[in-house]
């Protein structure tokens, strides 16, 4: 073993503690810097997660044959029931609820709105769509509740509309033929967002069969008690759901808001990437400061024999001690700034309002994730950080030449 | 007579300074047997230092022949010339230059662990430190040493591995009367016990008295080469 090489190593980092102290500092700022980019990433799967469990989306959906390529409303399912039996029947999932879609018109007086009409469970929806569980004005759906409608705001104000007024709705029906139905404005919603607001129009799915002509569900919607078990609750599902019909995930429903977060994601570790290039050249350049000062002493150890790979090995080690350094305070210190990030926070109301996104209510309070991955991810990135930082240095170190050194030293 | 230690013939050593080229050896030829204890003597700027920088494997000649026990110099590439001083070389400097981090003894301990030396390298290097009168000192930092202390600790890490050849540039520039008297005294003393051989620059006349042959070089050249007619004692 190299034992007085090592001994060397550590001595060597201790030469000049205040470059050390900073070196270390400069580490664990950058390590805290991208501690909290990652966990900000990882905290949106969370998000992404909490948005398709409150907005509808839900964490799976069960959907019929064709509709991920055509995502036609008009789509039924095999046989709905089963597979919210099959649904209910598998442990891990909270909520299971049946919708059906169509395509509407819904008019007032010389007012029309084309809207998409959900066909709902009254007394299931609210726990996976979070919009009605609040009424601004009038009351929610209930169970036998025949031709109630439940409108936001948007959609009242376009029609003006008000609770308790009735409006024509139009389909079209299985063969091709127009029909239509009273509805009765039982309850408006107000989000906060116009956008959100547009996109909620619900009635009881029996009025919506009515309407369109057009049996059961076409989709089942499933959220989970946790959003990490989704892949594996899919698996399971997909074996025991009617023939024709699949499974998809929260990302494969909504591919826009996933390739939203992703686009976050990307641009918070293209970020994260330049704090710690920044890091490494700050480190490559107090690493290079520390060889050229000790030149004559490499030249010495030239000179003694040390070939250049071990003086690589001696630089990198020096390195390897001021990465563990630089780790331990980034983990001192990020740790409870994570911690609080994850339990607290951040809040993005007074900066942002309510904010949707494709008409889905984006939670304006991020949360960071916090778990046993941090202090791998603060152990990698500050001894790679550093040892890639000192891949320069220490090739430099190796080719001093002993010759020249002692004559410059002479 | 045993195989040369040192071979040169026609050895010539440029510098390049800016656009200028210096000649700093000029055509030297010399050969050095085996437990000889040379003084390499001449004025400042003669070639002395570079003439053991390249009998030493620091550094190649711009031409001629140089043979370093047995071993074309020109011809070895870095990683070989290091293997070479590593296994055969000591070199005792004018400034000393010993790591000043590492106490005396892990100083000599260092080229013994270079070299992949067993677990009893520790013992080795406490037992040449004491032979060289720094038993005491074995465990101090090198900077709370005297600069005698320091070069014995210099001779100590330059022989602890017995090395073939001992190169000392300038070795007791650095020292008052007493510690230059009692090094070359140290000097000798292993030369005659192990029979490694000692190279060494000086402008001292107190060296050039303890050695068994005087080369004197100027401009480059060697302008004599002297057995004197016997070692100081």
């Amino acid at each position: 073993m190299a034992w007085i090489a090592s001994r060397y190593a550590v001595r060597s980092v201790g030469r000049n503690l205040r470059r050390t102290a900073l070196s270390v500092v400069g580490i664990a700022v950058g390590c805290v810097l991208a501690l909290f980019m990652e966990s900000l990433n990882r905290g949106r799967s969370e998000l992404f997660a909490r948005v398709g469990a409150s907005s509808g989306i839900g964490h799976l959906r069960v959907v019929p044959a064709g509709w991920r390529a055509r995502r036609d409303p008009r789509l039924r399912l095999a046989d709905w029931q089963a597979d919210v039996a099959a649904a209910r029947s598998l442990s891990g999932v909270a909520v299971v609820t049946a919708r059906a879609r169509a395509q509407v018109l819904l008019a007032m007086g010389t007012h029309v709105v084309p809207v998409e009409l959900a066909g709902v469970d009254p007394d299931v929806e609210p726990r996976t769509f979070r919009y009605v569980q609040h009424m601004q004005q009038g009351r929610y759906l209930k169970t036998g509740d025949a031709g109630g409608l439940v409108i936001g705001q948007t959609i009242a104000e376009r029609l003006s509309a008000g609770v308790d007024d009735d409006v024509v709705a139009t389909a079209v029906g299985p063969d091709g033929q127009i029909q239509s139905a009273m509805l009765r404005i039982v309850g408006i919603v107000t989000t906060g967002s116009e956008d959100a607001d547009a996109g909620v129009c619900q009635v009881a799915r029996p009025d919506l069969e009515r309407l369109t002509g057009l049996p059961g569900a076409g989709e089942v919607t499933l959220v989970l008690d946790e959003f990490r078990h989704a892949e594996a609750i899919r698996g399971e599902l997909a074996s025991r759901v009617s023939r024709g019909d699949e499974v998809l995930t929260l990302a494969e429903v909504a591919p826009e808001i996933q390739g939203h977060f992703e686009q976050d994601a990307a641009s918070a570790r293209f970020v994260s990437a330049i704090i710690l290039l920044i890091v490494l050249l700050g480190v490559a350049s107090a690493q290079l400061a520390a060889v050229l000062e000790r030149r004559r002493e490499f030249a010495v150890l030239s000179a003694l024999g040390m070939s250049g790979a071990r003086m690589v090995r001696l630089v990198v080690q020096e390195a390897l001690l001021l990465g563990v350094a630089g780790a331990l305070v980034a983990l001192a210190v990020g740790l409870p700034i994570i911690w609080r990030f994850a339990h607290v926070g951040l809040d993005f109301r007074r900066y942002m309002g309510t904010f949707a996104f494709q008409g889905v209510l984006l939670d304006p309070v991020i949360y960071g994730d916090f778990g046993p991955w941090i202090v791998s991810y603060v152990t990698l990135v500050a001894i790679g950080a550093t040892l890639a930082a000192s891949l320069y240095p220490a090739w430099y170190a190796s080719r001093t030449d002993p010759a020249v050194a002692l004559r410059v030293a002479q | 007579m045993s195989e040369a230690i040192v071979t040169a013939r026609g050895l010539t050593k440029a510098f390049e300074t800016g656009r200028q080229q210096v000649w700093a050896l000029r055509g030297v030829d010399l050969e050095v047997q085996p437990g000889e204890f040379l003084a390499l003597v001449g004025p400042s700027g003669s070639g002395k230092t570079t003439l053991l920088n390249l009998f030493g494997a620091l550094d190649v000649p711009t031409d001629g022949e140089l043979t370093v026990l047995g071993q074309a110099v020109a011809r070895l590439s870095k990683h070989e010339r290091a293997h070479l001083r590593l296994t055969a070389i000591g070199f005792v400097f004018q400034a000393y230059n010993l790591v000043p981090v590492l106490t005396a003894l892990e100083n000599v301990e260092f080229v013994l662990e270079l070299q992949g030396a067993d677990s009893s390298r520790r013992t080795r290097a406490r037992a040449v430190l004491a032979d060289l009168g720094l038993g005491e000192l074995a465990d101090r930092r090198v900077n709370e040493l005297s600069g005698g202390q320091q070069q014995r600790v210099a001779v100590a890490r330059a022989v602890a591995a017995r090395p073939r050849m001992v190169l000392a540039d300038e070795p007791t520039a650095n020292l008052d009367g007493e510690n230059a008297e009692t090094l070359m005294h140290m000097m000798r003393d292993l030369r005659d016990r192990f029979g490694m051989t000692f190279l060494f620059s000086t402008h001292d006349p107190r060296v050039v008295a303890h050695a068994a042959r005087v080369v004197t070089l100027v401009d480059g050249r060697v302008a004599r080469d002297e057995i004197t007619p016997g070692e100081k004692r």
